[in-house]
């Protein structure tokens, strides 16, 4: 039976979803408890579970997920492995090198190298983050005034040594998967709110 | 002294200070956007607009004197709105760049915008599109630039380049390169420096790392002896280089000026390891010396070392530079009664009459040179250049250009003494050998006619501070000690103090802390940045590679007899001088504990490393280490009878490095330009059967050059400009500068 839980009203009344449990007596004398056992040994209760079990090894529907071949989807603002976005329509990088990541990260974990490209603009040329270090705070994601670093979904980060790597290839969205349509967009801290757009004020323009 | 009060409370201001310096000085906050304390005010910018209660108007105090007893008020309602919307006027369409703009924070227009709460933009203009213009080491943005003025300005009070102006056309208004189609100046970065946003900005560092991300180490320029003030900007190399590098330089740009040496010439740090065999190897090479040759590239505290090691071992120590300016500073002494010469690079900025002799100070000296700038700029002082060779860098300062015959400095000078002292009160001795000069014969040999002397005398006789600068030509010259006498002469009994410029950045160091032997070669030396046996150092193929000078601590002496602190910006991982002086048998942990017994006697005051100071106060106050004491010497020293001038005909060459360029260290830096050719004029090119673009062979100051040969169409007469910072060891600072050579034709490149 499925309640709707009111969290308005936690008091147990006729009106709120909640009731209380029929619960028999627990048997205090021995004569008591060799009854109860007896009832419930004649009752065969004992195999209704090997039934059950019997029941979905024969359909061979099997819910074990088979890691790691197979991994179980994560929460979308789940703050795992970093990932770097690309904007969907040019395909450029979001990131644009201001190092407010580098700077605000508070395990000392983000480096990266820039310089100036031929069309004199900031370029991100490496990227790294020490996932050793890293804690997954989550402050890059939310200063990224680009929404160019957030959080993936690879939880995995085991590694030999404690110093370990995530690097800018290892990040950014490849192109073949911009244009299948498999980057998505992170709902986490650092993401657009719904209805921001409302909040936007235009600058006044003479033209 | 005039008192007057701002927002009611008594102020007392100075003599022709502004009512912002007052207020300054007093501690009141007054905003400004253009104001450069350096320069006459640029009165652009209207921020430090102010309320007074004699005037219905607003005034502005960055060029406003007060007035006895005037009432000013600093901030009101109607000035916070009269300062909120010039602000919201500066950030029309000013583009939202700020996350990649190359001033990351550090951003005067950023502070302002915050201070006045501009959070949109109130005014309209149509966006339009202005490109970015590349300018060698200097890119321009001028979508960024808000037409402070404050380059311009420098560029034209200070350095005296006059390279960039302002293009007038409203809202289309930028920076423009002077009558040029693209920038053609002495590239020393200083409208870098004093850019209040990301407009002007260095090629090389731009975009490689945030203001925030830099660690700052002060430290003193090493590359001439001006020993400027600067701040190397050190941070990791990359993602995968953990080692510090350097990125940038930057410079108090308020209080002190940087030349593009300064400024662009930092990475000649090199790198080792501990190899211990090769430093067994320079143990023992020293003990068995029979001297130490070493340049003047070298702090305070290894020319102590040295000395030491003179001491103890019986060495000889070699350094022909040093020992050349300590005998010209020996035979100036014997007349001035003082260690030192009393002039300096502020008396210079001071002076309303400046006398240069014997030194092409723009590539020598350039703090020297903005030093002049700046007096003729600001005090309209007369500028008298006597030098064989005309500076086209100079011909906006130089009021008047006297040439005189190569070689001829002695007489050149002593008729200069004969002028200045004319009506000095000197005793009979020196009378009868001013009245016994040969006026004619040393005016004849050395080209300078009476006329030019009378006018040097008239222009000197108005002027009120006077500076006679003395190059370095004369340093090496057959007979410079006679000239020092005459130029003590000059500083003693006239009102001129004397500059001396020294070639690198610690000869005067050298020449105080060492004694020095005359270097007549031999075997057995060994070099410390220079030719020996055994060389060790950190210029050219050395065996034991020591520090460079940016990856050191210690301290150097100025031209202004100041004891400057440098630090190190780049760790080094190899042996240093103190680990020689150590296994040697000195005690020493480091090489700063030799600060502390730099020698009392030469005017050091004992003060030890970690007490000195490496920066300017908010008002300009030089905290920068210590001034020498100018010990008082014996006097004796009496003049010589000036020698028959010497002439050189034929193809003269002089010794001088292009812009920005001057030692082994400049050499090796990646932004510099290096250029290397013998530049000569047409005639010098008809002189020496030479063209353009020739491959030529020259031996100057006994070594064999190969150089191509430039024709310079600023340069005039017979004598052509051999660069000497990309020899071997370096500058060759310890030669007389002109020589006359042969000159071989070897082909032609073009």
């Amino acid at each position: 039976m499925h309640h709707e839980e009111v969290f308005t009203d936690r008091n147990v009344s006729e009106h709120s979803a909640y009731y209380y449990v029929d619960i028999e007596n627990y048997p205090v004398t021995g004569w008591d408890k060799f009854k109860q056992v007896v009832k419930r040994a004649a009752k065969g209760e004992l195999f209704v579970g090997l039934w059950v079990v019997m029941r979905e090894m024969i359909k061979f529907d099997i819910h074990t997920v088979q890691y790691p071949k197979e991994k179980l989807p994560i929460g979308p603002r789940y703050r795992a492995v970093h990932k770097l976005l690309r904007l969907w329509e040019s395909g450029y990088e979001r990131c644009i090198g201001c190092g407010l990541c580098e700077k605000i990260c508070i395990s000392d974990c983000i480096r990266m190298d820039t310089r100036i490209d031929e069309n004199s603009r900031k370029e991100v040329t490496e990227y790294s983050i020490n996932l050793g270090r890293c804690i997954f705070c989550g402050y890059c994601a939310e200063v990224c005034p680009e929404l160019a670093i957030v959080h993936g979904g690879r939880y995995e980060n085991g590694s030999e040594q404690r110093a370990h790597f995530v690097i800018k290839d290892d990040m950014l969205t490849p192109l073949d998967l911009l244009t299948a349509g498999e980057q998505s967009e992170y709902p986490g801290f650092g993401a657009i709110i719904p209805g921001s757009d409302a909040s936007v004020k235009k600058t006044p323009l003479a033209y | 002294m005039i008192n007057f009060t701002i927002n009611g409370q008594p102020v007392i201001a100075n003599k022709g200070e502004t009512i912002l310096q007052a207020a300054r000085k007093a501690g009141f906050y007054i905003p400004t956007m253009c104001y450069l304390e350096k320069t006459t005010p640029c009165a652009s910018c209207r921020l430090c607009v102010v309320e007074t209660d004699k005037t219905d108007g607003l005034i502005l105090s960055c060029q406003t004197p007060p007035t006895e007893g005037l009432g000013v008020t600093i901030n009101s309602e109607r000035l916070e709105q009269e300062r909120t919307n010039i602000m919201r006027l500066y950030d029309v369409n000013h583009p939202l760049e700020c996350g990649v703009c190359d001033k990351s924070g550090a951003c005067d227009l950023q502070n302002k915008t915050l201070e006045f709460g501009v959070s949109a933009q109130h005014f309209s203009a149509k966006d339009q599109h202005r490109a970015i213009e590349h300018w060698g080491m200097i890119n321009y943005d001028p979508a960024l630039c808000i037409l402070c003025e404050k380059c311009v300005h420098v560029c034209n009070e200070i350095i005296g380049d006059d390279a960039i102006t302002l293009q007038f056309g409203g809202y289309k208004s930028a920076v423009i390169p002077k009558n040029s189609e693209v920038l053609d100046c002495t590239f020393c970065g200083e409208c870098i420096a004093v850019c209040p946003v990301g407009a002007l900005v260095s090629s090389d560092f731009q975009y490689t790392a945030n203001a925030w991300e830099l660690s700052q180490i002060p430290a003193t320029c090493v590359h001439c002896s001006a020993g400027c003030s600067l701040t190397y900007e050190v941070k990791h190399t990359s993602t995968t280089n953990a080692n510090d590098r350097i990125y940038r330089v930057t410079n108090n740009f308020e209080h002190m000026t940087l030349c593009g040496a300064g400024r662009f010439g930092f990475d000649f740090d090199q790198q080792s390891e501990k190899n211990e065999a090769e430093f067994t190897k320079a143990v023992e090479a020293i003990r068995n010396a029979s001297a130490i040759r070493f340049s003047a590239l070298i702090t305070n505290e290894e020319a102590m070392i040295l000395q030491q090691f003179k001491k103890m071992l019986g060495i000889k120590l070699y350094n022909e530079e040093a020992r050349a300016y300590q005998s010209f500073m020996a035979a100036y002494a014997s007349v001035s009664g003082k260690m030192g010469f009393g002039g300096s690079l502020d008396a210079i900025k001071q002076s309303d009459g400046i006398i240069v002799v014997g030194g092409r100070i723009t590539t020598d000296n350039p703090v020297v040179r903005y030093a002049m700038t700046s007096a003729a700029r600001h005090n309209g002082a007369k500028v008298v250049y006597m030098h064989p060779l005309e500076d086209t860098l100079l011909q906006n300062v130089v009021t008047q250009f006297v040439k005189y015959e190569v070689g001829t400095e002695e007489g050149v000078i002593a008729m200069l003494a004969s002028t200045l002292l004319q009506d000095a009160d000197i005793n009979d001795e020196m009378r009868k050998f001013f009245a016994d000069l040969d006026e004619g014969y040393l005016c004849a040999e050395s080209n300078v006619g009476d006329e030019e002397f009378i006018r040097i005398a008239k222009s000197m006789g108005r002027a009120k501070r006077k500076t006679l600068i003395i190059g370095s030509d004369v340093l090496n010259h057959k007979r410079a000690a006679n000239i020092a006498r005459l130029c003590a002469m000059i500083e003693t009994y006239t009102e001129f103090s004397v500059v001396v410029v020294a070639p690198s950045v610690n000869t005067i160091g050298v020449s105080l802390i060492c004694d020095l032997d005359a270097d007549n070669g031999g075997d057995g030396v060994v070099g410390y940045n220079a030719a020996g046996e055994y060389t060790m150092g950190s210029i050219g193929d050395v065996m034991l590679k020591l520090p460079s000078l940016n990856s050191q601590e210690g301290t150097f002496v100025s031209i202004n007899h100041q004891v400057l602190p440098t630090n190190v910006a780049v760790a080094f991982y190899g042996y240093t001088l103190n680990d020689l002086a150590n296994a040697l048998g000195l005690k020493s942990a480091n090489t700063i504990d030799y600060t502390a017994q730099l020698p009392v006697a030469k005017g050091f005051n004992g003060s030890s490393f970690d007490d000195l100071g490496n920066f300017y106060g908010p008002l300009g106050e030089d905290d920068r280490g210590y001034i020498l004491e100018n010990i008082d010497v014996e006097i004796g020293g009496s003049l010589e009878e000036i020698e028959d001038l010497p002439e050189f005909n034929g193809t003269v060459v002089y010794r001088c490095n292009p812009v920005n360029q001057f030692n082994a260290y400049t050499a090796r830096t990646s932004q510099l330009e290096k250029e290397a050719t013998l530049s000569g004029s047409a005639q010098f090119a008809a002189a020496a059967k030479i063209t353009d673009g020739d491959k030529i062979q020259i031996v100057f100051a006994g070594e064999m050059q190969e150089r191509i040969f430039k024709l310079d169409a600023s340069l005039k007469g017979t004598i052509a400009l051999v660069p000497a910072y990309d020899v071997a060891y370096g500058a060759m600072n310890e030669k007389y500068r002109f020589e006359k050579v042969k000159i071989m034709r070897m082909g032609n490149e073009s």
